[in-house]
């Protein structure tokens, strides 16, 4: 059968739009789903997305990409790399499959909108491959961890963790609610592709398969890879939009949502990946440090996109560059001291190895973090496990939904940048986070942190036990030392030396 | 007598808690409080100092037997808790 070569059809399919007589094209597309903002539809059919792919041709891909990943879980399956990987790498697997796996479902709703509700043909054609992209993330990272589920009930949160109250999990859900289940088409393809994918999927997924390579995870990294493969091509919707909001007099409004959305993902970021790159990554097997992931991937990287296409760096630039050097290091210490409240076992990354490297890295880090770190030692080494386990909660940034952290010991800098709104005081853990929040007061105001929510009465009993109990994590979920306080024990040890 | 919370922030600690007092406390009292979720878990004790309160990110200490009531806080205020001499 004779086939019109490709060159001949492609651009006449994938700009195709069409009149609407039986409704009107406010109908088809409604504002608040499809987000022109005023810009006709003639203008919107010259978005040109700079990846194009057919069908047939992004079916055989997958395929083979599928193929790929799945064909290596298979035959590393007996080898039983969980098995005998470091408690740390498990640690970091159980992290990212919980806070990933069920928001790449998400993702897929949000690609959805766009590829219903984009005016822009070819965002709409994009869109359709990126839906099944992201259910294809899905499933397989879902399937992938579940083969451990016989070794631990841990792994079961890459399903669970997304359907609980637990902290983590409600601040994951508040941002990505925020960037993709809750703007329209147009909205999403720059805050999820272009600011969230372009940036931060890309340091996450080629940093943690550098990592996982340098482990000998085979599988996860093939699996990652498969993934980043897809994001590096559906990531490229928000920059076409992007254009024609520039173009058309909406730089303003396109420069607040790229700056929202990189701020809350660095603030998301710093919590998922800083400990997992910094702390949890056994240290032989580190490629980077997770500042210098961040300088490459988004300071410099990024910053060059976003001059391109005509905007600015985000106005807080120079925030985020000094926080690099500070906010992880809260997240850490903070996610390892309120340990039973995350599903996996946080590494301490405490020993005196990784101290050395620590203050390396961050020079300065023994007299802040390390004295925090000093005292906990000290304790774990004289039998006195119960003080360095919480008796209450951390205050938590009603943007970020996550502890308002700073710089501990001799460099102590902790602020809380508060503000009272329709009688009710929000605290907030950085100026930039306040500033989400002040843009749009109205989408946020009504939103509980987890403290709200204790004080509020919705956490019963009122204390530590009664917020495990609301946050959903039973016996054998709630996280441990990852390695049984080996790490201080070094300490001990070179004390007896000396 | 009431419960009231309040959000620590303790000198030389990284993180600001949630720590309910009570409205007939004494500042000392409320130093107290936010010392037993800091002192000896993250921050080393200083005995020859004595603890006061004040609010975040000002330099002025409360009056050590002053009481919460009297204090004009919000619910959830955050205060410094700071290492004095006296
Ligand atoms: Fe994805
Ligand atoms: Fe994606």
């Amino acid at each position: 059968m004779y086939q019109i070569p490709r060159a001949e059809w492609y651009d006449l399919t994938r700009a195709t739009n069409w009149t609407p007589s039986y409704v009107s094209e406010e109908e088809l597309f409604p504002e608040e789903m499809s987000g022109a903002r005023g810009i006709p539809m003639a203008v919107w059919e010259t978005y040109d997305e700079p990846y194009k792919v057919t069908y047939p041709e992004y079916v055989e891909i997958q395929r083979q990409k599928d193929a790929g990943a799945y064909s290596v879980k298979a035959a590393l399956e007996r080898d039983a790399y969980v098995d005998r990987a470091d408690p740390g790498w498990i640690s970091t697997m159980m992290a990212h499959y919980g806070a990933i796996a069920v928001n790449e479902y998400a993702a897929s709703v949000a690609e959805a909108r766009m590829a219903r509700f984009s005016k822009a043909p070819g965002n709409r054609n994009m869109a359709v491959f990126g839906t099944l992209d992201e259910n294809r993330h899905g499933q397989i990272q879902l399937f992938f961890p579940h083969a451990n589920v016989k070794r631990n009930r841990q792994w079961d949160w890459a399903h669970k963790a997304m359907h609980t109250n637990e902290w983590a999990a409600i601040a994951a859900r508040a941002f990505f609610d925020d960037i993709m289940l809750c703007r329209d088409a147009i909205a999403v393809s720059i805050m999820l592709t272009f600011s969230f994918e372009t940036g931060f999927t890309n340091m996450q997924f080629l940093g943690l398969a550098a990592d996982a390579s340098e482990a000998g995870d085979h599988t996860f990294a093939s699996l990652i890879s498969s993934v980043q493969t897809d994001e590096a091509r559906h990531a490229q919707q928000g920059g076409p939009s992007l254009k024609i909001l520039i173009a058309n007099g909406h730089k303003e409004e396109a420069q607040k949502m790229v700056d929202i959305s990189i701020w809350r993902a660095w603030k998301l970021f710093s919590v998922l990946t800083g400990p997992i790159m910094d702390y949890y990554t056994p240290l032989e097997h580190r490629s980077q440090s997770f500042k210098e992931f961040m300088v490459e991937w988004i300071i410099t990287q990024f910053e060059r996109q976003l001059v391109d296409l005509g905007l600015d760096a985000p106005w807080y630039w120079e925030d985020l560059t000094k926080d690099l050097d500070t906010t992880h290091h809260g997240m850490h210490l903070g996610v390892w001291y309120w340990r039973p409240t995350v599903w996996w076992n946080p590494a301490a990354g405490a020993s005196p190895e990784d101290r050395q490297w620590l203050e390396e890295k961050y020079p300065g880090w023994n007299k802040t973090w390390g004295r925090c770190w000093d005292v906990i030692t000290d304790n774990l080494n004289n039998d006195r496990e119960d003080l360095t386990l919480p008796e209450t909660l951390p205050y938590i940034c009603n943007m970020s939904q996550l502890p308002i952290v700073g710089t501990p010991g001799d460099g102590w800098d902790v602020k809380d940048y508060t503000l009272e709104h329709n009688g009710r005081l929000y605290h907030f853990g950085s100026k930039a986070d306040r500033w989400c929040f002040e843009q749009d007061p109205v989408r946020h105001q009504e939103h509980q942190s987890l403290i709200d929510r204790f004080l509020s009465g919705q956490i019963q009993p009122a204390d530590l036990p009664g917020a495990l109990a609301y946050m959903g994590l039973g016996p054998g979920e709630m996280g441990q030392d990852a390695h049984n306080y080996a790490w201080a024990a070094a300490f001990k040890k070179q004390a007896k030396v000396a | 007598m009431a419960a009231f919370p309040i959000s620590s922030n303790f000198e030389g600690d990284f993180v600001m808690q949630l720590i309910p007092v009570d409205t007939e406390d004494t500042m000392d009292q409320v130093a107290e409080k936010c010392a037993y979720h800091s002192i000896g878990r993250r921050v080393v004790a200083q005995p020859d100092k004595v603890l006061r309160v004040r609010m975040h990110q000002t330099n002025e200490n409360y009056p050590r037997d002053m009481k919460v009531s009297e204090a004009g806080w919000r619910p959830t205020e955050t205060l410094d808790i700071i290492f004095a001499d006296s």
